[in-house]
């Protein structure tokens, strides 16, 4: 009789759209911030002005034409061009651009509780 | 706890740099989106290739001294070695009407020869034209409609009706 009593108890089967979620991490709940409060928006644009100011843009875009007219301009891919760019892009960002977002980051991060 | 001007090594530094790389890379998915747009419309190309042809005309044209671009595409070669005249003079026969025609002069031909006739006309003249034409040839059937078992498979020479039959017979036809 215990045995069916614990069947009866048993807790149902959890449905999948009822789990829980698992707790973001930091990382992820900056993120949420930055879109909720609309910074990374604006931070977004900052960075944009600024690599076109300082010629990154045309550099990366060069960079493309030059992959796409070796590989044939039907052959290519977003995703290709991606792996063409990142590297160079990554490297090429100029230390004052960079180190103006990452102040801009670090005082909104500090302004804002989390 | 670390300090706030702990270089890069700081928690919240490293959070810093990973929203910067965050933003980069959509602002690269950004340039490779466009630069992948460009190169399959062929956007960029266009200005390319285009420039090189102006220079390679005119490059030519400089090695051809005087006389205006008119008469010199006339003794411009292309690229099977071949001059053509300016105006096309080969001579065929006009397969509405059956009369012999200059190749440089079928397009004006055909505007009379299968549209206007005399004068111009439109299309609700043309079909009243057929209503008269079918009763006094007695057949309805023309020499072109595609579903008849007309035996009389001979162009009519009479360049005007003809035409205008056809054009509509075709249409016309279930």
């Amino acid at each position: 009789m215990n045995n069916r009593r614990a069947s009866i108890n048993r807790p149902p089967t959890p449905d999948p759209d009822e789990e829980p979620e698992k707790e973001l991490t930091l990382q992820e709940m900056i993120n949420i911030k930055l879109i909720e409060s609309g910074e990374k928006e604006k931070l977004m644009e900052l960075l944009r002005e600024r690599l076109i100011e300082c010629g990154w843009r045309d550099e990366m875009k060069a960079l493309c034409r030059a992959y796409a007219r070796k590989k044939g301009r039907n052959n290519v891919t977003v995703d290709d061009l991606v792996h063409v760019i990142t590297p160079k892009g990554r490297a090429s960002v100029p230390d004052s651009v960079k180190a103006e977002l990452l102040q801009r980051i670090r005082s909104f991060l500090i302004s804002v509780p989390l | 706890m670390s300090a706030l001007n702990d270089g890069s090594s700081s928690p919240r530094s490293q959070h810093a740099s990973r929203c910067f790389e965050d933003l980069l890379e959509s602002i690269v998915v950004d340039v490779a989106s466009e630069c992948h747009r460009i190169a399959r419309l062929g956007l960029d190309r266009n200005l390319e290739d285009e420039e090189e042809e102006l220079r390679l005309s005119a490059q030519a044209r400089v090695a051809d001294p005087g006389s205006s671009g008119e008469s010199n595409s006339k003794n411009v070669v292309d690229i099977f070695g071949q001059t053509h005249p300016a105006i096309a003079g080969d001579t065929f026969n006009c397969m509405n009407c059956g009369r012999p025609v200059t190749a440089g002069r079928f397009a004006p031909h055909l505007e009379k020869c299968m549209g206007k006739g005399r004068k111009a006309r439109t299309k609700a003249t043309r079909s009243s034209t057929i209503a008269r034409n079918r009763h006094s040839r007695g057949s309805p059937v023309t020499v072109y409609a595609p579903y008849s078992n007309a035996t009389n498979s001979n162009r009519i020479p009479n360049g005007t009706t003809a035409g205008e039959e056809y054009t509509d017979y075709t249409f016309e036809e279930p």
